[in-house]
């Protein structure tokens, strides 16, 4: 229940953030995803039952909050957390370095099949520019995730203990 | 067979999730429009801070402003001072009035051109994925707005009504890469597609080598589609170029319209001519 309310929480909180600091304050390309992390926190480090309804928040806010054809963003979130139950499980993800390398293969990951996706439907509105700016959307996000999720998995073992 | 399935159970329901997401993508599927419910309780979930930013967007000036004619304000001047910031927070209140008042009427004497009828709506929020380009409105399907519904401003047109909500509704910008109209030079009458690439541009399709497009040119819907009034301004041509090996022109057109500053559009409460996927909510 707490790992469910803090996910919760930290999602809602991140995504209002990127909402509220969106207009017209910030560039989306230095918003960091924090519903992203979310879903990814509940696959690498909650286990079960919990961790699928500690993904499900955080996804339906992703699907809110952005404009993709419908329940897309929500699916393609579930299929995230999935994802990275089976890297959590698979790798052992108690140092920085694989931390990083998991959420920003991850994000990347995301990131370029949707741009496929949406170039194979003939929709191409992605620049150099563009790649340049999610890149650094990309190391912005995971950069934070490393400490947050060090931070937050440490409490819970604790709390465990 | 068994202890495969046991252990990639997860890679094999995230292929399908996946699957179904890329299905979704392609063609809106109607069982999970059953699930509306779901989003309407996340919508209502927002719609605070939606309204919130609103309300603080319209705030935050005011107090930054006054932080900052309050710094290095001296002890011997502080009551003049003060009552300079007073002075100076009425002016800028009356201004903001003023700029809105100004805003509002121009939005409705354009409404009053239009000839069809419109709806004002204030823009609550921005899209925060980097793939999609859209606004959020404070107004949803309790004003009758629907989907495929064509967004305007006095300046030029903004997009298309995507998803709605009661409360809400979800603008695809003309700058998003899934947004296509049929458009026309306003000089020359040259028809061609536009399409959103993203920033505050849109490019024009099948325009022909020969066909007459220059830099400067304004670029106009024409209406024939149905997806936009006729008339309405998309923006200005910013480049031509006439590759040797292509057949068509590559025309590139700065929006009219800048998206992060519309604080005010009009939707025109008028069905589509051309069919458009309904989202129900």
């Amino acid at each position: 229940m707490k790992n469910f309310l803090v996910l919760f929480s930290l999602s809602y909180l991140g995504a209002s953030l990127c909402v509220w600091w969106l207009s017209g304050f910030v560039p989306w390309f230095l918003l960091p995803d924090f519903p992203f992390l979310a879903v990814v926190y509940s696959g690498f480090f909650v286990p079960g039952v919990a961790g699928f309804l500690c993904a499900l928040p955080p996804a339906i806010f992703r699907e809110i909050t952005a404009a993709g054809p419908s329940w897309s963003m929500f699916l393609g979130s579930m299929a995230l957390y999935f994802a990275s139950r089976e890297v959590g499980r698979r790798f052992l993800l108690r140092s920085e370095p694989s931390l990083l390398y998991a959420v920003v293969s991850l994000m990347a990951a995301e990131s370029f099949s949707i741009v496929l996706l949406l170039s194979l439907a003939g929709v191409s509105p992605f620049s150099f520019l563009w790649g340049a700016q999610e890149a650094v959307r990309i190391a912005w996000t995971s950069l934070i995730a490393v400490p947050l999720f060090l931070d937050l998995s440490v409490r819970w073992r604790r709390v465990k203990e | 067979m068994g202890s495969f399935f046991r252990n990639w159970w997860r890679l094999l329901v995230t292929v399908a999730l996946l699957v179904a997401a890329i299905q979704v993508f392609v063609r809106p599927s109607s069982p999970l429009e059953r699930a509306e419910p779901v989003r309407a309780a996340g919508v209502a979930l927002f719609r605070p801070v939606y309204s919130a930013v609103d309300f603080l967007r319209g705030g935050f000036s005011d107090v930054w402003n006054r932080y900052i004619a309050l710094v290095g304000v001296s002890r011997e001047n502080e009551r003049l001072r003060k009552e300079l910031t007073e002075l100076r927070e009425r002016l800028h209140a009356t201004r903001d009035a003023v700029l809105e008042n100004r805003r509002l009427k121009e939005l409705l004497s354009y409404s009053q051109t239009i000839e069809r009828r419109t709806l004002g709506a204030r823009v609550v929020g921005h899209d925060v994925s980097p793939w999609f380009r859209a606004i959020f409105l404070g107004t949803g399907s309790e004003a009758g707005i629907e989907s495929g519904m064509s967004v305007v401003t006095p300046y030029g047109a903004v997009g298309r009504i995507h998803k709605v909500h009661p409360g809400l509704s979800e603008v695809l910008l003309v700058t998003d890469g899934r947004f296509a109209a049929d458009v026309m030079v306003e000089r020359s009458r040259v028809r061609a597609i536009a399409e959103g690439v993203g920033g505050n541009f849109c490019r024009l399709k099948y325009v022909s080598l020969t066909q007459d497009v220059a830099v400067g040119d304004r670029i106009v819907f024409s209406g024939f589609d149905g997806s936009m009034p006729k008339g309405v301004l998309l923006g200005t041509v910013v480049s031509v170029d006439r590759p040797k090996e292509s057949i068509f022109q590559k025309v590139k057109v700065q929006c009219a319209v800048n998206f992060q500053d519309a604080e005010e559009v009009l939707v025109i409460l008028s069905r589509p001519s051309v069919p458009f996927r309904a989202v129900r909510d």
